[in-house]
C-alpha cells in the first residue's frame, strides 16, 4: 500500500469544509432570531405526513386562508403587528413533536403555539408547560391528553389548554344510538393497543363502562396490536356471543382487515359503531360497498348550527368553500383545524400585548367565545385547562354527492345539532 | 524447476498514523465545550439532537460497517436506554443525566442476554432476529402497566425540579461527552489488536477462524459495546424529547434512519458517519417544512446515493483524494529475516 503523505493537507482542507458546513448550519439556524419585534410568531404543529395525515388533510387549505387573513397584520389594542406562522409537520411522531415544539420556543420564539394533532398534543404540551409557553391544543379526548402527563383534572396546568370532547362524551354518544334502536343489547367491543384505544378499552371509564351503565351485555374482545393480521379470535368471540352490536377503536387499515375477515366468517351485526376508522371518507371507500350503515361520533359536521368568528362563515358555507376550492369531500378535522385559529387569534387580542406569554396565557385561563365548533370556555370548567366541545351521532351512508355521505342520525347530547336521518340497522340495508 | 530462493520471513502488521484526524477532532471538542457560551438553548437542544444520532450511527457502524452483522433493531437498545433513564429518573428521583449512564447499562444487559440467541443467526436472519427482539420489547412495554403501556410515560416533572438553565445544557454535556468518547473508543479499538480481528470477522470468517481468531468473543464485544452505546444515545434523545411511547421509541424508523445516514455517509470508516448525520440534518432543518416532498427527497436522496455514490460521500472523497482522517485499515508489512 502506498499512500501519500501529501494527501494530509487536503484532508485538512476536506475536514474544514464539513466543520464548515456544521458551523453554517448552526449560524443559519441561529440567524432566526433576528427578527423584528412587532412580529407575532405563531408556531402551528400538525401530522402533514405518517399515519395520521388524514387528519391534516384540510390544514394547507386552512393555513393559506389564516395568512390571507392576517396579511394586513393583526391590530391589538390600537398598535399594528405583523403575524408570522411558522407551520411545522409532526411526521405523526411523538418525538419529532416535542423536539420542533422546543425548536419554536427556543430558536423560533414563540408567542403562542397550536398544535392539531392526537399524539403530538401530549409531547408538544410537555415541552410548553417546561418552557412556558402558552399552547392550545385539539384533536385527542381530554383524558389522553391529560392522563399520560400525570395530569390532574382538579389542578390541570399553567401553560397548556385543550379544546374536545372526553371519553364519556364518545360514550354517550355511542350508547345514545344503540338504545334508540331495537338490538339484543350484547355488545363487542375491540380496541387498538395505543394511549386512545388504551383510553377506550379502559374498564373504569372506557366504553365496557359504559356498555355496563346501560345494563347492556359486554363480549371484551380485548386489545389488539396495530397492524395485526388475523382477526378471527375476536370474530370467534363475538360470533359465540352472538354481539348485535361491535364497537371499539381501530385505525382504517386495520379496520378494513378485521372488517373483510368478519364478511368472509359470517359475522352480521346491526350495529357497528367504532372510533377512529370511520372519521374519514377515505376510510369508508377502502371497504367498498361494505360500509354502508356503519356509525360514529360526529364532532364536526357542515349541518351543526355555529359559525366563525373569524370569517362569520357557517359551517356550511366553510364546507362548501373547502370542497369548491380543493375538489375534495369535506371532513370533520376542517371546523376544529379553523376554531384552532379563532381561539389563537381571540387570545393575542385579548392578551393585549401579544407578547407578554403571561398575558396570553390569562387570556386563555379566561376564555370564553363562540367559534365554528361551539362554545370554547376555559373560565368555569370542572376539568381545568379543557374545554369540552359537543357531539352527535352520525351514520356513512352510500349515495350523495360523493361515494358516502356522513348523516347526522342522533342529537340526544347536542339538541340544537338538526337531525337529518334515521338509525337505520346494518341488517336492514341492502 | 527453477530454484526459488527460500525466504526465511515474518509477517507483521502497521495502521499508518493519524494525523489530520485527532487534531481536528481536538479543534471540535474544543469548539464544542466553548459551545454552550455563545449558542442559543434551541441550537443546544438541536446539537444534543445530532450527537445523539452520531452515537447510535457510530455504534451501528461498528456493528455493520467493521464487523459485518447488519442490525435493524438498534431501537430495542434505543428503546430500552431510554425506558431504563425514565423508569429509574421516575422511580427514584435519580438524576436524569446521571440515569443516562445506567440506561445504557440496562442495553448492554439486554445486550448481552439476547446475544446467544441472535447469534445463532447470520446475515439477514441475524437482522430480522434483532428487530424481533424490539419487537418483543415493545410489546412487553406495551403490556406492563409500571412502564406506562400504551400511553408512555412522562419526564416533565423530573425536568421540573432541574433548574432552567440546566436543562438542555446538562443534556449537552452527557451528549458531548458520551460523543467524544465513542469516537475515541471506536477509533482505539479498531487500530488495536482487537481491530484487526474485528475485520478479518467481517471479510471472512473461516479464515478468521482458521488464524486463531475467536469469532464468538469478538461479535459478543462488539455487540455490547454497541448496545450500551446505543442505549446512552436512546437515553439521550429522549431526555430531549421528555416523553416516551413504545411506539415511537422502538419503531424501525430509528433503523431505518441509522442505515440512511451510514450509507450516505460512507459505511465501513468513523468520518462516515459523522459525514452522515450532518448531511441528514442539513436535509431535515432546511427541507422539512416542505412535508411530503421532504420525505420523497430523502428516498431519491437515498437511491441516487445507493446508485451513484454506493461507497457514500466519504468514501468518494477518501477514495477521490486518497485521505484517511481516521485510518483502521491495516497493511502487511513482511519483515525479512
Amino acid at each position: 500500500m502506498k499512500k501519500s503523505e501529501s494527501t494530509h493537507g487536503t484532508a485538512a482542507f476536506l475536514s474544514g469544509l464539513a466543520w464548515a458546513l456544521l458551523i453554517t448550519l448552526i449560524c443559519s439556524i441561529s440567524m432566526g432570531n433576528a427578527f423584528a419585534a412587532d412580529t407575532i410568531k405563531i408556531g402551528y404543529i400538525s401530522p402533514i405526513t405518517g399515519s395520521h395525515a388524514e387528519f391534516s388533510e384540510s390544514d394547507p387549505y386552512m393555513i393559506s386562508k389564516v395568512k390571507a387573513l392576517l396579511k394586513d397584520g393583526l391590530v391589538i389594542k390600537g398598535k399594528k403587528y405583523t403575524v408570522e406562522i411558522l407551520q411545522k409537520d409532526s411526521q405523526s411522531s411523538l418525538d419529532r413533536a416535542a423536539n420542533l415544539t422546543a425548536q419554536l420556543i427556543l430558536k423560533d420564539e414563540v408567542d403562542l403555539l397550536l398544535v392539531q394533532d392526537s399524539l403530538s398534543s401530549i409531547t408538544a404540551a410537555d415541552q410548553a408547560e417546561i418552557n412556558e409557553v402558552p399552547l392550545v391544543s385539539t384533536m385527542m379526548p381530554w383524558q389522553a391528553w391529560m392522563f399520560p402527563r400525570k395530569g390532574d383534572p382538579a389542578v390541570g396546568f399553567d401553560w397548556t389548554f385543550h379544546f374536545f370532547w372526553g371519553l364519556e362524551d364518545v360514550m354517550k354518544c355511542y350508547t345514545d344510538m344503540w338504545t334508540s334502536v331495537e338490538t339484543n343489547k350484547i355488545v363487542g367491543g375491540l380496541y387498538a393497543n395505543n394511549p386512545s384505544g388504551q383510553a377506550f378499552a379502559n374498564r373504569e371509564f372506557g366504553l365496557p363502562a359504559a356498555i355496563a351503565s346501560i345494563k347492556y351485555k359486554e363480549v371484551d374482545g380485548g386489545l389488539f396490536i396495530e397492524g395485526a393480521q388475523d382477526y378471527s379470535p375476536f370474530i370467534a368471540k363475538f360470533k359465540t356471543g352472538d354481539t348485535d352490536i361491535i364497537t371499539g377503536l381501530s385505525y382504517v387499515q386495520d379496520w378494513a382487515t378485521f372488517w373483510s375477515q368478519a364478511a368472509q366468517q359470517g359475522l352480521k351485526p346491526k350495529v357497528v359503531t367504532m372510533a377512529a376508522c370511520l372519521l374519514f371518507p377515505s376510510g369508508l371507500e377502502v371497504l367498498g360497498n361494505r360500509g354502508d350503515g356503519l356509525t360514529t361520533e360526529i364532532w364536526w359536521h357542515p349541518n351543526v348550527p355555529y359559525k366563525s368568528s373569524l370569517t362569520g362563515e357557517s359551517a356550511a358555507q366553510l364546507a362548501a368553500a373547502y370542497e369548491k376550492e380543493t375538489g375534495r369531500q369535506w371532513t370533520q378535522p376542517l371546523g376544529y383545524a379553523h376554531a384552532i385559529w379563532e381561539i389563537g387569534i381571540e387570545a393575542l387580542k385579548r392578551a393585549g400585548d401579544p407578547h407578554d406569554r403571561d398575558a396570553v396565557r390569562e387570556a386563555l385561563a379566561k376564555m370564553k367565545m363562540d367559534t365554528i365548533v361551539g362554545g370554547i370556555n376555559w373560565a368555569d370548567t370542572p376539568i381545568k385547562n379543557v374545554s369540552k366541545t359537543t357531539l352527535v351521532g352520525g351514520q356513512w351512508r352510500l349515495g350523495g354527492k360523493y361515494k358516502y355521505e356522513l348523516l347526522i342520525v342522533n342529537n340526544n347530547a347536542a339538541p340544537q345539532v338538526p337531525v337529518q336521518a334515521e338509525l337505520k340497522l346494518m341488517t336492514d340495508l341492502k | 524447476m527453477p530454484d526459488t530462493p527460500q525466504v526465511k520471513s515474518s509477517f507483521s502488521w502497521q495502521i499508518k498514523k493519524p494525523i489530520a484526524g485527532p487534531i481536528i477532532l481536538a479543534l471540535a471538542a474544543v469548539f464544542c465545550a466553548v459551545f454552550p457560551l455563545f449558542g442559543s438553548t434551541g441550537t443546544l437542544r438541536l446539537m444534543n439532537e445530532i450527537m445523539a444520532l452520531m452515537i447510535m450511527a457510530q455504534a451501528w457502524n461498528l456493528l455493520a460497517g467493521f464487523t459485518g452483522f447488519v442490525s435493524i433493531g438498534q431501537q430495542a437498545f434505543i428503546g430500552i436506554g431510554a425506558y431504563g433513564l425514565f423508569v429509574t429518573s421516575i422511580e427514584t428521583g435519580l438524576n436524569p443525566f446521571a440515569a443516562v449512564f445506567l440506561g445504557g447499562l440496562a442495553a448492554a444487559v439486554v445486550g448481552i442476554l439476547s446475544a446467544p440467541a441472535l447469534f445463532r443467526l447470520r446475515g439477514p436472519y441475524f437482522a430480522i432476529g434483532t428487530w424481533v427482539l424490539a419487537e418483543l420489547f415493545r410489546i412487553v412495554i406495551l403490556n406492563t402497566q409500571k412502564f406506562g403501556s400504551g400511553s408512555g410515560l412522562t419526564l416533565a416533572r423530573v425536568i421540573k425540579t432541574i433548574p432552567r438553565e440546566y436543562r438542555t445544557s446538562g443534556t449537552y454535556w452527557v451528549a458531548l461527552f458520551l460523543t467524544v468518547f465513542t469516537i475515541f473508543l471506536v477509533y482505539f479499538l479498531l487500530r488495536s489488536r482487537f481491530g484487526l480481528a474485528v475485520r478479518t470477522v467481517r471479510d471472512n470468517e473461516a479464515s478468521a477462524e482458521s488464524v486463531g481468531v475467536n469469532i464468538l468473543r469478538i461479535k459478543f464485544i462488539v455487540f455490547i459495546i454497541s448496545a450500551f452505546l446505543t442505549g446512552c444515545a436512546g437515553a439521550i434523545s429522549y431526555l430531549n424529547t421528555m416523553f416516551i411511547n413504545p411506539y415511537a421509541t422502538f419503531s424501525v424508523e430509528w433503523s431505518a434512519l441509522l442505515i440512511f445516514v451510514v450509507i450516505i455517509g460512507g459505511i465501513g470508516t468513523i468520518e462516515g458517519p459523522f459525514i452522515g448525520v450532518l448531511f441528514y440534518f442539513f436535509l431535515r432543518e432546511t427541507l422539512s417544512d416542505f412535508g411530503t416532498w421532504y420525505i420523497i427527497a430523502l428516498g431519491l436522496v437515498a437511491i441516487a446515493m445507493m446508485l451513484f455514490v454506493p461507497n457514500g460521500l466519504w468514501g468518494m472523497v477518501s477514495k477521490r483524494f486518497n485521505i484517511n482522517l481516521f485510518p483502521t485499515g491495516a497493511t502487511v508489512v513482511m519483515k525479512k529475516g
